[in-house]
């Protein structure tokens, strides 16, 4: 009985969060004019439109290396930081952990801002995607570093003395025990990386290099003048990308991690 | 081989040493055994050894050649963790290749290698499974098997057996020192089991808030304990004070609060003297009561299949402990005749 409340009570949240996916990617079909749910028609004209729109493929180019770029600057020294705030600081070990959490407690708008007054500042300015690579960083590199500290919290220090006892250098034991162990938190923490990059629209409106525009800007610019299925189709082909990164990594890299 | 100088090793955590000046040589292929209490500095002493801690002074030496100053990793030592400590992303055999590989030994060479020590563990087929697929017990030998593997200058275990069954803890003992013999390696053991620590060592070092309160074979230590805090923590013991009367070449006449009794050895102490001697449980007997010797009565009793064990108030209100074989048992509230076997009592210094 109570299992059975439980699977509606599943059911219902996995409703909730699902249906405007469904109904986005729904609409994104549409064969009319208008942006209308239900679709009237079945068709794949939007995409075709979209794919054939210069200003979007672009856009969507641009959202992916900034993610790509993202996900690695982040994931390196996100992992370097969890791995410095758990094995080295000692008692700073809650003082390190505070900071590297810091740009989650600031609304986006604001680390934005500071980032803009800092860039012009030292004289960067937003000629280049470099800002808007460093505010994304910023943002993300939380995330890497929860998912590294979480690894490496359940990671037996005395693995690492076995190593040394056995010959293995910094370097070796690094490669060869520690890292294998964390994979699946700094895997974990890439894709969020990637992922929150991707999607993330306060940070690159404000520090987005001129006349560089990511996929959710460049949605956005165009959803204030136009109104057709095309944005749904947009949002479906964004949505699948995501699940897309997911699956692939988890595909490709995941099932090594759970082998033991 | 290698033989380990450790001189006046001090180290401290903040407050006060936790190891205190300690100086040990442990020769050529010998088993030494670090034994305890907890916190007496005993995985300090070791980890020093291993090089994973910096000594605060003193030094440590193989064969002379003095080490402070070279790293774990290149101290070339086995050493076999609590909890094991094996690779959980690695088979058994990648475990074992993982210091051979770190060694640059050409990959033919380490097949054999691993297969011969896997045959001595006797885990020869369990190449290809993961510490998890194991028991405690194997996992136990793939440690050993991991640290011996290298062929390392020393054998470093702190509390290898703990985890392990009582039944299994047994077999291990013997299994342990059967191949540290074999291998003929010097061997550092930690353990705060005053049976594992006797019945496996060549020499057990008995240690107390960082200093060794004494070292020697283990029937040394077990028959003659330096002091009543090594008698105590190695075994059990009875202490029973007294003063000597008179004194006849090394051993002496000793009035007892209930008695009186010739001792074979007195130590230093000379008539009129307070003496200390140790009395083993089991090197007293009980006998049904006679005109003679001294008098108890049997507080408890508890069987305990081989031996049995009592508690026996004298005269005086002192409780005596002794074991004996369950032949002839007393009941709780009996008369009984104490009888100490007096060639093994030895007196304790402070
Ligand atoms: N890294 C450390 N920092 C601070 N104190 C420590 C550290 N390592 C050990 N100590 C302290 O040093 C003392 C000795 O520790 P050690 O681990 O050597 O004891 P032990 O004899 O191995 O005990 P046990 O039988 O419980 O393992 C303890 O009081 C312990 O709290
Ligand atoms: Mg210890």
């Amino acid at each position: 009985m109570l299992s059975r409340l439980f699977t509606g009570y599943c059911l219902i949240v996995y409703a909730f969060l699902l249906a405007p996916i469904f109904v986005v990617v729904a609409a994104s079909f549409n064969a009319g004019n208008f942006l209308t749910f239900p679709p009237q028609g079945l068709s794949l004209r939007w995409y075709v439109v979209f794919f054939e729109n210069e200003v979007f493929m672009r856009a969507i180019r641009t959202s992916l290396w900034v993610a790509a770029l993202t996900a690695c600057i982040s994931t390196v020294i996100g992992t370097a930081a969890a791995i410095y705030a758990v094995r080295h600081a000692g008692r700073m070990k809650d003082t390190v952990r505070v900071a590297m959490l810091a740009p989650l407690l600031l609304p986006e708008v604001l680390t934005a801002i500071a980032l803009l007054f800092f860039f012009y500042a030292v004289g960067m300015g937003t000629r280049t995607m470099a800002g808007m690579v460093i505010g994304h960083v910023v943002i993300t590199l939380p995330f890497v570093f929860m998912n590294v500290v979480a690894s490496l919290e359940s990671f037996d220090p005395a693995l690492d003395l076995a190593a040394r006892s056995l010959g293995a250098g910094r370097y070796a034991r690094f490669r060869r025990i520690m890292l294998p162990l964390i994979k699946p938190g700094v895997i974990g923490g890439a894709l969020f990386a990637f992922i929150i990059s991707f999607d993330t629209f306060t940070i690159s409106f404000l520090l987005k290099g001129i006349g560089t525009s990511t996929l959710p800007i460049q949605l956005f610019d165009y959803l204030r003048t136009n109104f057709t299925p095309e944005a749904a189709a947009v949002s479906s082909v964004s949505i699948a990308m995501t699940i897309a990164v997911v699956v692939v990594i988890e595909k490709v890299l995941g099932l090594r991690i759970h082998r033991f | 081989m290698t033989e380990v100088r450790i001189s006046h090793l001090t180290k401290s955590f903040g407050a006060g040493p936790v190891v205190d000046a300690l100086s040990l040589t442990i020769g050529h292929g010998e088993f030494v055994s670090l034994l305890g209490p907890s916190g007496c500095g005993k995985t300090t002493t070791l980890r020093m050894i291993a090089g994973f801690e910096d000594a605060d002074s003193g030094v440590i030496a193989f064969d002379g050649s003095d080490v402070s100053r070279v790293p774990a990793e290149k101290r070339d030592i086995g050493m076999v963790f609590q909890n094991y400590a094996l690779f959980p992303h690695m088979t058994v055999a990648q475990n074992l290749a993982f210091g051979l590989e770190m060694r640059k030994i050409p990959a033919a060479e380490i097949r054999t290698r691993i297969a011969r020590v896997l045959d001595m563990v006797q885990l020869g087929t369990m190449t290809e499974r993961y510490p998890s697929q194991l028991s405690g017990g194997q996992q136990q030998r793939v440690a050993l098997a991991r640290a011996i593997v290298i062929e390392p200058r020393i054998l470093l275990l702190d509390e290898p057996l703990a985890n392990l069954d009582a039944k299994l803890r047994e077999e291990m003992r013997v299994f342990i020192r059967d191949i540290q013999r074999r291998v003929g390696i010097t061997t550092v053991y930690v353990t705060h089991d005053q049976a594992e620590a006797l019945s496996m060592s060549d020499r057990v070092v008995v240690m107390f808030g960082g200093r060794i309160a004494q070292t020697g074979a283990p029937a040394d230590i077990y028959d003659r304990p330096a002091t009543r805090q090594v008698a105590g923590f190695v075994g059990q013991v009875n202490v029973i004070e007294g003063v000597v009367e008179t004194a006849s070449g090394e051993g002496g006449h000793v009035r007892l609060p209930f008695g009186t009794i010739e001792a074979p050895r007195i130590g230093a102490a000379t008539p009129g003297a307070r003496v200390a001697l140790a009395l083993r449980p089991e090197a007293v007997s009980l006998v049904p009561p006679a005109g003679a010797g001294w008098q108890g009565r049997v507080v408890s009793r508890h069987y305990g299949g081989n031996l049995v064990d009592y508690r026996v108030a004298m005269a005086d209100g002192t409780v005596i402990h002794a074991q004996t074989f369950p032949t002839t048992q007393f009941e709780p509230g009996a008369e009984v005749g104490v009888h100490a076997d007096a060639a093994r009592l030895w007196p304790l210094g402070d």
